[in-house]
């Protein structure tokens, strides 16, 4: 049967065309940052942009090995893979360490984050685990093992340390929530050991991942925006604080959201999810409430503590936080940017932006290019993930969908985070922009997980399992 | 259990962070402005270039104060690598110690940053900034220390631009040079700290035009504060303008000549030229070298010595100081008493010793005469009778309307206030009317007699040196002055317009003529008092006046102009506690002036000899 058709009939061309648009234009954008007058040729391979193109190079290369072979190796040599990645985890951490962490393998410019290749071991291993078991009766044994195969490589990653990769581990939880995996039997467990209680299943178990999401986002961006007051140039005698701000915006969401279900679901589906709306608008703005005013009333001591730790407050021993300069940079692009090669913040020679061209990348991109380039590179992640999220969908085996969105949820994590933390919604944790971002080892990891789902999605109607 | 309907949910945080992260960059890139502005501070400096100062040139053209080049050694923490303290300290000949606690200094005090509100200090040092390490070096200096600055990266010098002085003369009316403080920043936003601002003299008076116009030119800077390129190409750049040059009436060679004439002795010469009241030479003795106050290092060594010596050389006598002008006070007590019909030039009066002390001479049968002679008991009787002209019955007032009058003439030569000069440190002299001895005395209880040391300029009667030589200037010009200045030109414009202004006095031109022929007596007569003025083929017309001092010698002093016709040069000059009268020391160093302004030479060797080798300056 498939010999009848060639490598490419099923191959999914608007996923692979925006992942290589979205490789160029960091390319571009690294050129424009690290540009070194001296050494102006683009192939310059002493340069990072050089580099970058030796990296997209050899990733591309390496795409295409993983694109010839055939998918079902990855489903066998599963559990070999993850086992390769926990070794060099654990041989990383007797390496010597560059910037305070142990996560880098070999010599220099041309060493490896094992980390990064951890992502794809894990997300193939939690792939064939979800697959191979009945998910319709989870236990709290399929639960545990589950979580421990997220667990082991997040404990090694934790002791380079690297918090980023850590904290982006969780984006499984994800996947597993999607599966149906979720933390509902260990809440049963506790809940009806009380006598006389007898639950099937709790609303907050099964939803207990996307919840705990909601809860730290809305946390997180509340507590940046406590300190901040909203102002409009155009009307000055307006002035909303932070903290209201949030609350119109979570007003706002819900009435849009009732909006969208008038047209999309029947009256009585309209009637209970605009009840979860109402509960949700209720429950967000009181968490909202405690955690703003908890944080104004906290002693000065205890909030410069948090402040600290978010990167809102400057550091006292520090010339100035990064984060600020990071958005001056991002906000100072206006609506049109200040044309290409013109970031006067963000370029690597001025430095104001530390790693303007790795974890700051889309700093020297926004002031550059402007709202309008910033909301064609949302609108691109945007469709890069919601596309995958719909290849995922569309496949027959569990294993295939489980990878997929293993994929689209780490990619969304790196683009919220890292998106985040450029315009003041995150603490600043290090963790790359995909496929935008300098650096071989994200580039190789990254293309190597996006060619695999590729495969796997182009051979999606010859597997049955 | 069908977990499909689980899709939405993450769906749904897709979109709504997409939406939210676009919501936010809307409103930080294109609502708010507050990260553009934070952004221009960040990158965009203002780079401010402080350009030399306008320099300043004598009357013939000659460079009185000009500019020369200094060295700044700089240095920028965050550049230091691998700094060998004994390396540093051997090549700039410092101790290792001292190289140390200059960073504790910059550190703690140069980076200092005062709040204008709370007036708090608070050290601003930054690693990223670069300080001076050592100030106001000279080529010589930098010289030996710039081969070697390859070995201490982080380390270079920074050209500055400080004042000259090619000759060592006329300290006191150039001023000088120092660093502005805290108030003067505040003040004044041209200013920032390590600038330099007029302390004294022209330098200061002139200070808005001598000091240019900062040029300012807006840089995209790195985050160590290097220039990386100029803001949108140098279009909101300036450029920095020199301060206009000045011309001064200053003849250098004339100054520089008072000053020699006056080594050895405490006293002052003005010399002013009468038609354009230009001041020709201002020398306050003892002065010192204006090239002692160049630079900090200069200024801190010498400024607290010369101003704890005794004999006050940074005091600037001839315009500061205020004398009684003595018997040259006579000449005014003379025209007034025309202008006021009480005498005429033929009036005589005896040398009555009983009433006021006076020298052996003939008495004086008329008014030149009695200028030749300075005959004390002549200008008792002029004096009384302006004083006293029996206009009102009662003597007391009669002799408050007299003072009034009297006081009103002194006024009209611009005594008894402030000149307008352009210069800092004026003193405007005394000259008493009826309130001010009301005030000693009481209301009517005094009368001629009581103020009768007016009469030979005693007393409550003070000048300074310059209003000394403004009233020769006066004289010489039969009846009006220009008030004194210095600067001629300013950019080649100029004079102001108060400087060009005629100042008629209340005396009528007519009664100058006799005057002045007193004056020609004095100095050319037998038994003048100042005949050791005369010069050989000019006109001298003087007078001469010692000064009685309660604390010492009698001071020296001798008013005087020439040539009789068309005057070119009208002097003052005046010397502390000379031992002998105006005739024996003043005079002829006034008469050595004006041969040596007007001649260019000097024929009298020996009169020169004698003044040059005197010394007052004992105690």
């Amino acid at each position: 049967m498939r010999k009848q058709e060639s490598l490419v009939t099923y191959f999914d061309w608007p996923l692979f065309i925006v992942y290589m648009l979205l490789l160029l234009m960091g390319i571009a954008t690294v050129y424009s940052t690290a540009y070194n007058a001296d050494h102006p040729n683009l192939f310059d391979f002493s340069q990072k942009y050089g580099k970058q193109i030796m990296w997209l190079g050899i990733s591309l290369f390496l795409g295409l090995m993983v694109f010839l072979i055939d998918s079902d190796i990855y489903r066998k040599f599963c559990v070999p893979i993850y086992l390769f990645t926990l070794v060099l985890l654990v041989i990383v951490l007797f390496m010597p360490a560059v910037n305070g962490a142990r996560a880098w393998l070999g010599i220099g410019s041309l060493g490896i984050q094992p980390a990064e290749f951890a992502k794809i071991g894990t997300a193939l291993l939690l792939a064939r685990f979800i697959s191979s078991i009945n998910v319709k009766q989870q236990t709290i044994q399929t639960v545990v093992y589950a979580n421990a195969i997220i667990l082991v490589p997040m404990v090694l990653i934790l002791l380079q340390p690297d918090a980023g990769t850590f904290v982006v581990f969780t984006s499984f939880l994800f996947v597993m929530y999607r599966e149906g995996i979720t933390y509902d039997p260990v809440i049963l467990k506790i809940v009806n050991a009380f006598p006389g209680v007898l639950f099937k299943k709790t609303w907050v178990g099964s939803h207990f991942i996307p919840i705990l999401f909601v809860v730290v986002f809305l946390s997180i961006i509340t507590l940046f925006m406590s300190n901040e007051i909203i102002t409009f140039e155009s009307f000055p005698g307006i002035e909303i604080p932070g903290f209201w701000g949030v609350v119109f915006t979570l007003a706002f969401f819900g009435i849009l959201g009732m909006i969208f279900l008038r047209f999309v679901s029947t009256k009585r589906e309209r009637n209970n999810a605009s009840l979860v709306i109402v509960i949700g608008f209720v429950l967000s703005s009181i968490l909202a409430s405690i955690v703003n005013f908890g944080f104004q009333g906290l002693a000065s001591h205890q909030k410069v503590r948090i402040e600290l730790f978010l990167g809102l407050k400057e550091d006292p021993n520090g010339e100035d936080y990064n984060r600020n300069r990071a958005m001056a940079a991002v906000g100072s692009g206006g609506f049109l940017g200040k044309g290409y090669n013109n970031a006067s913040v963000s370029s690597v020679e001025s430095n104001h932006v530390p790693e303007s061209e790795t974890d700051f990348i889309f700093c020297p991109f926004a002031e550059e290019w402007g709202f309008l380039g910033t909301i064609l590179l949302i609108g691109m992640y945007l469709f890069l993930l919601l596309r995958i999220v719909f290849i995922a969908e569309r496949q027959r085996s569990t294993f295939n969908r489980v990878y997929a969105y293993a994929v689209a949820m780490i990619l969304f994590y790196h683009f919220a985070i890292n998106l985040g933390m450029n315009i003041g919604f995150a603490p600043v944790i290090g963790i790359p922009l995909p496929f935008f971002s300098y650096g071989g080892s994200s580039m190789m990891s990254f293309s190597v997980m996006m060619f695999v789902l590729l495969k796997l999605d182009s051979q999606r109607r010859d597997v049955l399992q | 259990m069908n977990t499909d309907n689980r899709k939405y949910v993450l769906i749904a945080f897709i979109i709504i962070v997409g939406i939210i992260y676009s919501v936010r960059l809307f409103y930080m890139q294109v609502v708010d402005e507050t990260w553009t502005l934070r952004a221009q501070e960040i990158a965009e400096k203002r780079k401010e270039i402080t350009p030399p100062r306008g320099v300043l040139f004598d009357r013939k053209g000659k460079k009185m104060v000009s500019n020369r080049t200094y060295y700044n050694l700089m240095f920028v923490e965050a550049k230091m690598k691998h700094f060998d303290t004994l390396a540093f300290a051997n090549l700039i000949g410092w101790s290792k110690e001292h190289v140390r606690y200059r960073f504790y200094e910059i550190k703690k005090g140069e980076g200092k940053y005062r709040n204008k509100n709370t007036g708090k200090t608070t050290s601003n040092y930054q690693k990223i900034r670069p300080y001076a390490f050592l100030k106001e070096l000279t080529l010589d200096e930098i010289a030996i220390i710039a081969p070697h600055l390859e070995n201490f990266p982080g380390f270079y010098e920074e050209v500055t631009s400080m004042r000259s002085y090619p000759y060592s003369n006329g300290a006191n009316i150039v001023g000088y040079l120092s660093e502005v403080n805290g108030e003067e920043i505040d003040e004044d936003n041209f200013y920032k700290p390590g600038n330099n601002i007029g302390r004294a003299g022209l330098e200061r008076f002139y200070e808005t035009e001598l000091r240019g116009r900062k040029g300012i030119r807006y840089i995209v800077t790195s985050a160590l504060n290097n220039a990386i390129e100029s803001y949108a190409n140098g279009k909101y750049d300036t450029i920095a303008k020199q301060g206009p040059y000045l011309k001064l009436g200053i003849d250098i060679n004339l100054q520089a000549y008072g000053e020699r004439l006056l080594k050895n002795k405490r006293g002052c010469i003005v010399a002013i030229e009468p038609s354009t009241g230009e001041i020709l030479a201002l020398v306050s003795a003892p002065s010192y070298d204006p090239n002692l106050f160049i630079g900090r290092r200069n200024i801190s060594n010498n400024y607290s010595r010369l101003l704890s010596d005794p004999s006050k050389p940074l005091y600037p006598r001839p315009l500061a100081a205020e004398y009684p002008p003595g018997s040259t006070f006579k000449l005014l007590n003379s025209l007034i008493g025309l202008q006021e019909g009480v005498i005429t030039p033929e009036s005589g009066f005896p040398c009555n010793k009983s009433l006021v002390g006076c020298h052996n001479h003939a008495s004086a049968g008329n008014l030149p005469d009695a200028i030749k002679h300075s005959c004390n008991p002549y200008y008792y009787a002029v004096t009384k009778r302006i004083i006293q002209q029996n206009k009102k019955k009662s003597v007391f007032e009669d002799a408050e309307l007299g003072l009034n009058t009297w006081a009103r003439y002194m006024r009209s030569f611009g005594l008894g206030s402030k000149l307008e000069t352009d210069i800092t440190g004026l003193s405007g002299g005394s000259i008493p009317d009826a309130l001010y001895y009301d005030k000693w005395y009481g209301n009517h209880r005094w009368a001629f007699s009581t103020i009768r040391s007016i009469s030979i300029g005693q007393g409550e009667v003070m000048l300074t040196p310059l209003q000394m030589a403004n009233v020769a200037a006066t004289i010489a010009n039969r009846g009006w002055y220009i008030i004194p200045h210095f600067v001629k030109s300013i950019g080649g414009k100029g004079p102001k317009a108060i400087y060009k202004k005629k100042h008629y006095t209340l005396i009528d031109r007519s009664h100058f003529s006799v005057i002045i022929e007193g004056m020609r007596r004095v100095v050319h007569e037998p038994g003048g008092t100042g005949k050791r003025a005369k010069l050989k083929d000019i006109i001298v017309c003087g007078k001469t006046g010692t000064v009685q001092n309660p604390h010492g010698e009698d001071h020296s002093t001798f008013v005087a102009f020439a040539p009789m016709y068309k005057p070119k040069i009208a002097i003052a000059v005046f010397i502390e506690n000379a031992k002998g009268g105006g005739g024996l020391w003043a005079a002829p160093t006034a008469g050595l002036m004006i041969e040596k302004y007007l001649t260019k030479k000097i024929m009298e060797k020996e009169r020169e000899t004698t003044i040059l080798n005197a010394n007052f300056s004992y105690r």
